[in-house]
């Protein structure tokens, strides 16, 4: 086999890392393409909007994994040495567990408002930083779950008792041995699942709110972000051509250089939703999840 | 044609992992090959039969691709024609057969009666407290194989029923000839020695009548002792071989069962010294009869386990604790480390009592890895498969921080490599089974316990490094160091410990 058909094969059977090129190429591509056709402010809001949402995507994944690590391995060691502490934490994820995510996270971008309105949030990246808290309040018990999972798993292995038989301290072990060096795959097919969801929620969240959530505060307050910029009335019109295009071919042209803004914030989103998809099924090929 | 050579060449997407030339099967003869766990004897065997995926491994067999290999005239008759048993049988039954129905399949329909030759096989020890007799037998056959049903020692046994049950129709249709290969990876390796001996007697009984070809892959060899002892007379048609790690490489040695005597006659000429005790009453004290998942564990003096007696662990002694496989050696030491939650335990550790209440923090603070430390069988489970071998030896409780030279120190004892910068970054997952074990063992000893618990600490070890070890454990023995061990390797155990040092399990409901 030739070198390049061996790293063709080692690239198709590492679907994650194709996915990945696939992802970053398309971009560039839609970059280029818009670069040339899209008029330029709307190219700046589509650049700004996609890298905000992509901040708050990261920002909800570090603070999800944080959260989710650091109460998974609490309730570890609660479970065994404070049951009525160990009762009380699960108590109190239940409920936040109970609560829908889209409902839980409307009431965070109400606070949001009130917060904007008292002007206690006066700085963009403060705001995104608050959604993304807001959004990873509700899918941090995901990674607790795993954290959790993997821990079980590991404390019925002979390596996590040999190494305690060893006089390691269990909290490296857990923290070291069993999450860092095992379940590294494992935590980052769940934050890249998890960062599909976030930018999934986001998108949800600000069309819904679209509408405004107080006569002082409405999107325009808020940062810009890709659902956001889906919900302008311009953006809306270009995504219905899109249903015109199916009926007169000779719309479909226009699509690709009159309706750019709707469709590749459209684009934007749903490739970026596919690729992230492809991309954590690869890993979980890869590494047999 | 006087034998089926290969060279054999396999990779992963990774990295290579057997690279050997001349690896040749003489026809009608019986090829015994050693060599430690992870070097590759699966894999090698599993080539030949045309068992690996083409899809998962890169395979060249005698400069062809595997796929061609495949499809070949001969690796279809040798498939046809033979029968492979594989190590884990568990992950090879089908657990939605009864295993009389597995018996009975494909190539192995036909013949009268099943339940003779599984009677043989289940054929209890006399000597010992229990034993399973012909009617547990037939009850067997209508048992799905699930995971906790039969034990692992059972399924094994069903594995060679199938493959001798193969041989017999063979031999029935006229069909069993010097081609025919049949090949035994780690047959005996969930089997006690008086099991492991029966199987053996009806193997080279088939094989004394009938010449076929037959690899046997093990890394007990204890096994030369029982065949030179008991099947003298096939000699002349037994190959003992031993594959190596050299310089990276595999190589494929003849073995002389001569050196394995001489060295087991040698230590029973030139029994341990004990160490004279430090004080008079040991340093840990077992009552018979803990209790755990409704099994009460016996100790005993006698084989028979009519005596009980507590298990004493003394200052400069070897102890050794025996019996048949799925007992529960392994349970009662882990019930000793405090690792179970024993539902009756009387345990004494110097002065202290310890009992199934005391707390688990207990055992961190002053026990694990203080006191005592335990080395499990199993290395490839007992380390963790993503650390480097320098990690392996991070995190233990000692009062200075272990560094790279104090690794390759310790390394040094039982690795005869250079143990360079890339050795010690070398994940545990990219070892052989054997360097797995030996890093396993040095892990336990560099913690200087006082009581030293050993679960098969030969597994998976080649003759060279069983000696090195076995070495080791006489120097800590005579520097004081009280050694619990647990393993199948009777007649080397039994050679090293003193009578008075072995204690018996028995288990009862």
């Amino acid at each position: 086999m030739t070198n390049s058909g061996f790293f063709s094969s080692s690239l198709y059977k590492q679907k994650h890392w194709l996915w990945l090129g696939v992802w970053l190429i398309g971009l560039a591509c839609l970059a280029g393409w818009d670069a040339l056709f899209l008029n330029q402010p709307a190219f700046k809001l589509i650049q700004t909007a996609f890298a905000n949402t992509l901040v708050a995507g990261v920002l909800v994944v570090l603070l999800s994994l944080g959260m989710g690590w650091i109460v998974g391995v609490c309730l570890h060691f609660l479970e065994s040495r404070s049951r009525p502490w160990y009762l009380g934490v699960t108590f109190i994820l239940n409920i936040i567990r109970s609560i829908p995510q889209i409902v839980g996270i409307l009431l965070g971008y109400v606070v949001l408002t009130i917060l904007i309105e008292h002007e206690v949030l006066r700085n963009q990246f403060a705001q995104l930083a608050w959604m993304a808290f807001t959004i990873s309040l509700f899918v941090f018990l995901e990674v607790v779950d795993l954290v959790r999972e993997r821990i079980t798993h590991f404390s019925k292995l002979d390596f996590f008792q040999a190494m305690l038989c060893c006089g390691v301290k269990e909290h490296r072990i857990i923290n070291r041995e069993i999450l860092w060096k095992n379940s590294r795959a494992h935590l980052l097919h769940k934050m890249i699942s998890i960062f599909g969801t976030a930018i999934f929620l986001q998108c949800t969240i600000d069309f819904i709110v679209s509408v405004g959530l107080s006569t002082d505060v409405s999107l325009s307050n808020f940062p810009v972000t890709l659902g956001s910029l889906l919900s302008k009335l311009d953006s809306k019109q270009d995504i219905l051509s899109v249903g015109r295009a199916f009926f007169d071919l000779t719309d479909a042209r226009a699509l690709l250089f009159e309706h750019l803004q709707g469709i590749s914030i459209t684009f934007l989103i749903v490739f970026t939703l596919l690729s992230v998809y492809k991309i954590s099924n690869g890993l979980v090929r890869r590494y047999n999840l | 044609m006087n034998s089926l050579d290969f060279d054999i060449h396999i990779a992963s997407l990774e990295r290579q992992l057997v690279d050997v030339k001349g690896f040749a099967l003489p026809l009608g003869r019986i090829s015994v090959l050693f060599g430690e766990s992870g070097i590759g004897k699966t894999l090698i065997a599993r080539a030949i039969y045309g068992l690996l995926d083409p899809e998962e491994f890169s395979v060249i067999i005698n400069g062809e691709r595997y796929e061609k290999y495949l499809t070949k005239h001969e690796t279809v008759e040798i498939r046809e024609n033979g029968f492979f048993v594989f190590q884990e049988p568990s992950s090879h039954l089908n657990p939605l057969l009864p295993l009389g129905v597995q018996l009975r399949e494909g190539d192995l329909a036909g013949g009268s009666d099943d339940t003779g030759l599984l009677k043989e096989l289940w054929r209890s020890d006399p000597t010992a407290g229990k034993g399973e007799d012909g009617k547990k037998v037939e009850d067997l056959l209508a048992v799905f194989p699930k995971p906790y049903r039969p034990s692992g020692g059972e399924k094994q046994r069903m594995f060679l029923a199938m493959a001798l049950k193969k041989i017999d129709l063979m031999v029935q249709s006229g069909r069993l000839n010097r081609q025919s290969v049949f090949i035994f990876d780690e047959p005996t390796g969930s089997l006690d020695n008086y099991f492991r001996d029966i199987f053996l007697s009806l193997l080279f009984h088939r094989f004394e009548r009938h010449k076929f070809t037959t690899l046997l892959i093990t890394h007990d060899y204890s096994m030369v002792g029982e065949i030179t002892r008991r099947h003298e007379r096939l000699l002349d048609h037994i190959s003992f071989k031993e594959i190596r790690l050299q310089n990276e490489k595999l190589v494929l040695k003849n073995f002389q069962p001569q050196v394995y005597l001489g060295w087991l006659q040698e230590q029973k000429e030139y029994p341990v010294k004990e160490a004279p005790p430090r004080r008079n009453q040991p340093l840990c004290r077992v009552e018979s009869g803990a209790e755990i998942f409704g099994q009460q564990l016996i100790i005993s003096k006698d084989r028979s386990g009519t005596e009980e007696s507590p298990l004493e662990i003394v200052p400069g002694t070897m102890t050794y604790l025996k019996a048949p496989s799925g007992t529960g050696k392994t349970t009662l030491v882990k019930l000793m480390m405090g690792l179970l939650p024993a539902e009756k335990l009387r345990l004494t550790l110097e002065d202290v009592q310890l009992t199934e209440r005391t707390r688990r923090k207990y055992w961190q603070n002053h026990i694990w890895g203080k006191k005592m430390t335990m080395v499990f069988q199993h290395a490839d489970e007992a380390l963790n498969p993503r650390s480097t071998v320098a990690e392996t030896f991070e995190g233990l409780p000692s009062r200075k921080r272990v560094t790279p030279p104090d690794i390759r120190q310790i390394l040094g004892e039982l690795f005869e490599i250079e143990i360079n910068d890339d050795f010690l970054r070398r994940r545990v997952d990219a070892l052989s089974g054997g360097q797995k074990q030996r890093l396993n063992l040095l892990r336990g000893l560099s913690l200087n316990t006082d009581i030293l618990i050993l679960d098969e600490p030969l597994n998976g070890l080649d003759f060279e490094s069983a000696t090195k070890v076995l070495a080791m454990l006489r120097e800590q023995q005579q520097g004081g160091k009280a050694i619990l061990v647990i393993s199948h390797n009777e007649e080397i155990f039994d050679a090293l410990v003193s009578k008075g040092s072995v204690y018996y399990l028995h288990s009862k409901m």
